[in-house]
């Protein structure tokens, strides 16, 4: 509750926050702002925006309510960003916390497996993971996970490392507790919050890729997002250029706000540090 | 009607397009300069293997036809809908058991070599028939090829073959490439596939991988003073959208194939000095094809497959999706073939109700959450309007209660995916109407092709009557005869549905009003351009 108050207190994670929490909202409400599938052809093709209340951001090529696809594809950018993040930190803590608290053979074998994600770009390799197996929102969240793990692990290793030589983790070991035990109980929460921070920016990547491959025609062709939108705009860009602009707008919301939330927390998180 | 409104260039205006095309400066400063000039052109693919002998497709003829000639080309005033290029007539016999060329005289390949029917001879037995992707459906009962003198060709065919097939297909399966050259070495491997040595008004100077094929003039064609330019540059512009630009900047003279994109089309048609041309395809008709796996009990059943047909507006497909650039089609062939095109066949109108009802009737009531089954749909890649299709084809097929699932995939997944391991329910192909029914469009729905053939029927659909219809049309040499038995063939598929026909396309071109002589034939932009010129 303090780190959320001295989030707040920063100019960054009170714009972030509300910013996100808006997007959250049209996310979670999508069915009801606007029920139906988005998908659906509702009327003319390339309706001009705010020329008909019905469609008050236009329509596309086929007729698609652009305002519909906007909403429904916040749900698809913020759940796919959100669960590659996750993958991605579950993954990255896990190695991190193993090869740091281990050490020796394991740690070194990790550590290599590490460099060898982090040499090959995490666009190529989602890229390259997508087109091989094919496009559905699973295997995105999963691509996008594989190239975005390296980070933390090797943030996780370095903080593991700092703090596994404290005199409590020594304490823990005299008292006979399982080496699992002090693992979980004693080192993850406190390699956390430097992790956490970087969550956002894993975040903020995650959205980008999942629209880079959706763009590319890699995306789940079933779900509205924001990529395959700015994808089939780019078609009329000379003469509807709306059709690219509004989802692209959308994205840059999306990726300032969870960036600053970013900022607001790791400022948050360092006061908090600095005050104790 | 889309034509660009043609005002005179001002000085200005020429002097700010010269100083903006900064890639080819030197290209477009030759334009303005001489007569023959040097016409540059948009290309979008560059083949591995460039000999149209062997690769009978458009991305092949669009470079290598103006340097290998045909037989014959399509033309739209000639007698038979062909005009002779390297024969200059031909006559069947009565059994339909041979066809004589009579070859033209004085042609000398580019190395200087003259043609004679021993190369038309070579072509045929050596390339043609065993290693053309159509030659081999075509010339599938040709036994020999005798050459009595040196400007006579004989085709012995082993069964019945009719002449109506031969003419048809002349124009893509007849380009003859010289024996002297590839005699005694592997054809396939040849590096005159790629450096084409030919009989045609230009001769393959260079390629240059990713950037440009240059062509320069053949100072001894045998249609001189044809022809009229002086080189052709093919410049390889992978991004569709890019082509327009290069068109306005004049950096490129002419986009064919639809390299323009539709929805752009409008706009540039009314950019001063560019011209918007839908001839010139007449001979290149595109389908829009719904295949369909009959394997699937659903799709099995007739009624499901008619209700599918009656959930397509093909209106909004061909206003929408195509821009209006497209007809609806009634059938496997096109109206612009009209020596086989019958309008009277059974036909399906958007009616949504009916296809419910038929849906009900076939036993498939929809559920709770209003769907009766679901189907895997795969749109072909190629084009923008095969996706946008499959796009729009998963929203109709859910207003009557299928739910489809697009799986998207590369070219080569996809084609993997449909026509070997036949993992597909529904699937959006564009196969291509090559002005005879046998040549491609029999095998989209004739039963017995194995696995792997690409473009053929592998929805496991079979019909005794329609496959006894294809086989008798195959034979027989009498045209009216055989040109009824292929009305036949039209209604039997439009009535049993062993895929569903939607639309029928042609390609549009995007010129520079300086290039004259566009769209002067039916293939035009895979024909020779011995008579497109440049205005000085």
């Amino acid at each position: 509750m303090r780190t959320m108050r001295r989030l707040l207190a920063t100019p960054e994670g009170a714009v972030g926050l509300a910013l996100l929490a808006c997007l959250a909202l049209v996310a979670l409400f999508a069915p009801v702002l606007s029920p139906g599938d988005p998908l659906r052809i509702a009327g003319r093709a390339l309706t001009t925006p705010f020329s008909d209340p019905a469609f008050p951001l236009g329509t596309d090529r086929l007729g698609r309510d652009v305002l519909a696809g906007l909403i429904h594809g916040a749900r698809t950018s913020l759940a796919v960003g959100l669960a590659a993040a996750a993958a991605a930190l579950a993954m990255g803590l896990c190695v991190g916390l193993a090869a740091g608290f281990a050490g020796g053979l394991l740690d070194e074998a990790l550590m290599r497996m590490v460099d060898a994600f982090q040499i090959v770009p995490g666009f190529l390799l989602a890229l390259a993971f997508v087109s091989v197996v094919g496009p559905s929102v699973p295997v995105v969240v999963l691509a996008i996970a594989l190239g975005a793990w390296a980070d933390p692990a090797r943030l996780t290793r370095a903080q593991v490392l700092s703090v596994r030589e404290r005199d409590y983790v020594a304490a823990a070991r005299v008292a006979g507790m399982h080496p699992v035990e002090i693992a979980v109980r004693e080192i993850l929460p406190n390699v956390l919050p430097p992790v956490l921070a970087l969550s956002a920016i894993i975040v903020a990547a995650a959205i980008l890729t999942e629209a880079a491959l959706s763009f590319l025609g890699l995306g789940d062709p079933n779900v509205v997002t924001w990529g395959s939108m700015i994808a089939e705009g780019r078609n009329v860009l000379r003469s509807s250029p709306w059709l690219s602009i509004f989802p692209g707008i959308a994205l840059v919301l999306t990726v300032v706000g969870v960036y600053l939330l970013g900022e607001g927390l790791t400022r948050a998180l360092s006061g908090r540090r600095a005050a104790a | 009607m889309l034509t660009a409104i043609p005002t005179r260039r001002t000085f200005l205006q020429a002097g700010a397009a010269l100083l903006a095309s900064t890639a080819l400066p030197t290209l477009a400063r030759a334009q303005a300069a001489s007569a023959g000039g040097r016409l540059i052109v948009a290309a979008d693919s560059e083949p591995k293997n460039l000999n149209p002998a062997i690769v009978a497709s458009n991305g092949v003829f669009f470079v290598a036809s103006k340097v290998i000639e045909p037989l014959a080309e399509a033309s739209f005033e000639g007698k038979d809908g062909l005009s002779p290029r390297l024969a200059t007539a031909w006559e069947g016999s009565e059994d339909g058991l041979s066809v004589t060329f009579k070859l033209r005289a004085g042609v000398t390949w580019h190395d200087g070599k003259p043609f004679t029917s021993a190369d038309v001879a070579f072509s045929a037995l050596s390339v043609w028939k065993p290693l053309q992707n159509l030659g081999r459906i075509v010339f599938a009962n040709l036994e020999t090829v005798e050459t009595p003198d040196a400007a006579t060709a004989v085709f012995r065919f082993s069964k019945p073959t009719p002449l109506q097939l031969i003419r048809n297909a002349l124009p893509v399966v007849s380009s003859v490439i010289p024996k002297h050259l590839y005699e005694g070495t592997d054809i396939a491997a040849n590096p005159a596939n790629v450096q084409l040595v030919g009989t045609g008004p230009f001769r393959f100077a260079e390629y240059k991988p990713g950037e440009y094929y240059r062509l320069t003039r053949n100072d001894a064609y045998w249609g001189k003073p044809q022809p009229n330019l002086d080189e052709i540059v093919f410049r390889v512009l992978p991004d569709r959208a890019g082509a327009g630009a290069a068109l306005e900047a004049e950096e490129i003279q002419l986009a064919a194939f639809s390299a323009v994109p539709l929805t752009d089309l409008d706009r540039i048609s009314r950019v001063p000095g560019i011209k918007v041309i839908t001839k010139g395809y007449e001979a290149l008709t595109y389908q829009l094809v719904v295949e369909i796996n009959h394997r699937r009990k659903e799709l099995a059943d007739l009624k499901v497959r008619q209700a599918i047909a009656h959930a397509i507006d093909r209106k909004f497909v061909v206003d929408t999706i195509f821009l209006g650039y497209a007809a609806a089609s009634t059938g496997p062939v096109p109206k612009n073939a009209p020596e086989f095109y019958d309008a009277d066949v059974p036909t399906y109108d958007f009616d949504v109700a009916k296809a419910n009802a038929l849906l009900d009737e076939a036993g498939y009531a929809k559920d709770a959450d209003g769907k009766r089954f679901s189907l895997k749909l795969r749109p072909a890649p190629y084009f923008n309007e095969t996706r946008q299709f499959g796009d729009y084809l998963r929203q109709a097929l859910a207003a009557v209660g299928i739910d489809a699932e697009i799986v998207n995939a590369d070219s080569a997944a996809h084609q993997k995916a449909v026509y070997t391991d036949h993992d597909f329910d529904l699937a959006v192909a564009p196969p291509v109407f090559r002005g005879d029914p046998a040549i491609s469009t029999t095998i989209l729905v004739q039963s017995g092709i194995p696995a792997g053939v690409g473009f053929s029927n592998q929805g496991g659909y079979a019909n005794a009557e329609l496959d006894a219809v294809i086989a008798k049309a195959a034979e027989t040499i009498d045209t009216a005869r055989r040109t009824e038995l292929y009305r036949q063939f039209q209604k039997l598929v439009a009535a049993d549905l062993p895929l569903i026909n939607v639309a029928e396309w042609g390609f549009i071109t995007v010129a520079r009003d300086s290039v004259l002589n566009v769209a002067s034939n039916p293939r035009w932009a895979v024909s020779n351009w011995a008579d497109t010129a440049l205005q000085g």
